[in-house]
């Protein structure tokens, strides 16, 4: 399946694109065209590609095409990049943030699935990884994510971010009305009146408890 | 020759699939196209009593798929629309033993000899469902505009993808423009909403669509029919026209002119 062609895994530098082995190259191009498209990068995040990934030619191809929706495309293994960061920037804010106790080498990488449809009801997705939407969730649908949840469309369905216990899930929807939340071991019930909003929501846990607050993007 | 094959499906039942494969089945005829209906259902109101035929079936769908009779034997042909066929269900016989590969093959056959082939399935996503979908181009969900048979139509469109059914279209029947109005009825920006696919009829509640059946005539084309009309609309828009949908508020005429007036 074209899904499968191109896999992004969110790492902490950023976003790693990671090649099905007999993908040829035309179907790479078309594939991160097409999400690219689709709006599926947010502007600024760097996306690395492992330099033995790809031949050079078509690796510069790939960057040019990020270049054009203003996407930074490094071709270098991002673990190299952040020791080097370490070492010629302590300064930096991201080092900062990751904390010397942070073991940098054995990095738990998080994968993220992508679903490049509407989830229609009756269809279920159950992962440990987080999961991003480009469609609708629709009434019936679920999603059980050990991650978190973006949905870049209308969440009518039932979502659980962190189903395996990550309080720090977050839930994101265009629209997000969903029947159910759930994050971690707390659910939220859609108020049976709704207000609703036309704006992008974001659902997380704060002080023991669900809260939702609308976000820009 | 080479037919396009339609399923007409939703998920669910009573809402009008075997009313509009018949419809949409005469509606092809009248334009001149040879079609030939199938019949993979066995309710109560099949296509035989829809079209009048029931009382000329000699064999029927188990028959050719056991290869008792060639399918041509088992068609049966419309008393007044020369190029319309029938291939009935069975009311006795074990329907399981019609499988998807059986059907596919049926098809593929008859593909040679037709224009369109239209295939009437049952409710639900049991294994009726799949048989029937198996050898289709292109498929129909049929809904009503509430909730639960929406919702129905999503979960079958849901299921055609994961048949690799890609190109699916909607036809909405039973719409109420007055309850529509009031609110109590979906309108037609709530259900794409859901559905998301593109919409090829809008037809209204209409009693004349329960009088005509009675008579073995279905009513598209019939101009004092809103719902007659809505029909030919569909067929013409599966014949590749593109068609405005009707405006299916009765007294909208009055209502502009008041609007016109100040008066609304
Ligand atoms: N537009 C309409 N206006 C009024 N009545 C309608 C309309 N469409 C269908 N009906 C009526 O609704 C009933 C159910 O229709 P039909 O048998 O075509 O549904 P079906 O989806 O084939 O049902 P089943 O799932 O049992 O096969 C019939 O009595 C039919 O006459
Ligand atoms: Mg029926």
């Amino acid at each position: 399946m074209s899904e499968d062609i191109v896999k992004i895994k969110g790492i902490k530098q950023g976003l790693l694109l990671i090649f099905a082995s007999d993908s040829k190259f035309d179907e790479i191009e078309e594939n991160i065209q097409k999400k690219l498209s689709l709006g599926f990068f947010t502007r600024g995040t760097p996306v690395y590609i492992h330099p033995e990934d790809l031949p050079k030619d078509d690796a510069e191809t790939l960057k040019k095409i990020f270049a054009k929706y203003g996407l930074i495309c490094k071709i270098e293994n991002p673990e190299n990049e952040i020791r080097e960061i370490k070492q010629e920037e302590p300064q930096r804010e991201e080092v900062s943030f990751a904390k010397p106790e942070v073991k940098v080498e054995g990095e738990k990488v998080e994968e993220m699935m992508v679903v490049n449809k509407t989830l229609r009801g009756g269809q279920e997705i159950r992962t440990k990884a987080s999961v991003l939407v480009c469609g609708n969730v629709n009434p019936g649908a679920q999603i059980i994510a050990g991650g978190s949840i973006d949905i870049r469309g209308k969440c009518l369905g039932v979502v659980h971010a962190g189903a395996f216990g990550n309080q720090d899930a977050v839930i994101i929807a265009d629209r997000l009305l969903p029947t159910q939340i759930r994050i971690a071991n707390l659910v939220a019930r859609a108020p049976d009146e709704g207000d609703e909003t036309e704006k992008p929501e974001r659902a997380s846990i704060k002080d023991g408890q669900i809260v939702i607050e609308p976000i820009e993007r | 020759m080479r037919a396009e094959i339609i399923v007409i499906t939703s998920g669910k039942g009573g809402v009008g699939k075997t009313t509009t494969t018949a419809n949409i089945g005469v509606g092809l005829a009248m334009n001149d196209k040879k079609v030939a209906l199938i019949d993979t259902d066995t309710g109560l109101r099949n296509l035989d009593l829809l079209l009048g035929l029931e009382n000329r079936i000699m064999y029927d769908l188990v028959d050719v798929t056991e290869g008792r009779v060639p399918y041509k034997k088992a068609l049966v042909k419309h008393k007044k629309f020369e190029k319309l066929f029938l291939l009935p269900t069975s009311q006795v016989k074990d329907k399981s033993s019609v499988n998807p590969e059986a059907l596919m093959k049926l098809c593929d056959e008859m593909r040679e000899e037709f224009d369109y082939i239209l295939i009437d399935c049952p409710a639900g996503i049991e294994q009726g469902f799949q048989t029937a979908i198996a050898g289709a181009d292109t498929a129909i969900v049929v809904t009503m505009p509430e909730i639960s048979a929406v919702r129905d139509a999503d979960k079958i469109i849901g299921e055609l993808g994961r048949a690799d059914k890609e190109n699916i279209k909607l036809i909405v029947n039973r719409i109420r423009p007055q309850m529509v109005e009031q609110g109590d009825m979906l309108d037609m920006d709530d259900i794409n909403d859901i559905l998301s696919i593109t919409c090829i009829g809008q037809v209204p509640d209409d009693e004349k669509v329960v009088t005509s059946t009675n008579r073995g005539e279905p009513v598209v084309g019939n101009e004092d029919s809103l719902a007659g009309r809505a029909y030919m609309n569909v067929v013409r828009r599966i014949l590749g026209e593109d068609v405005p949908f009707m405006d299916l508020r009765k007294d909208s005429f009055f209502r502009r002119i008041k609007r016109a007036f100040g008066m609304n």
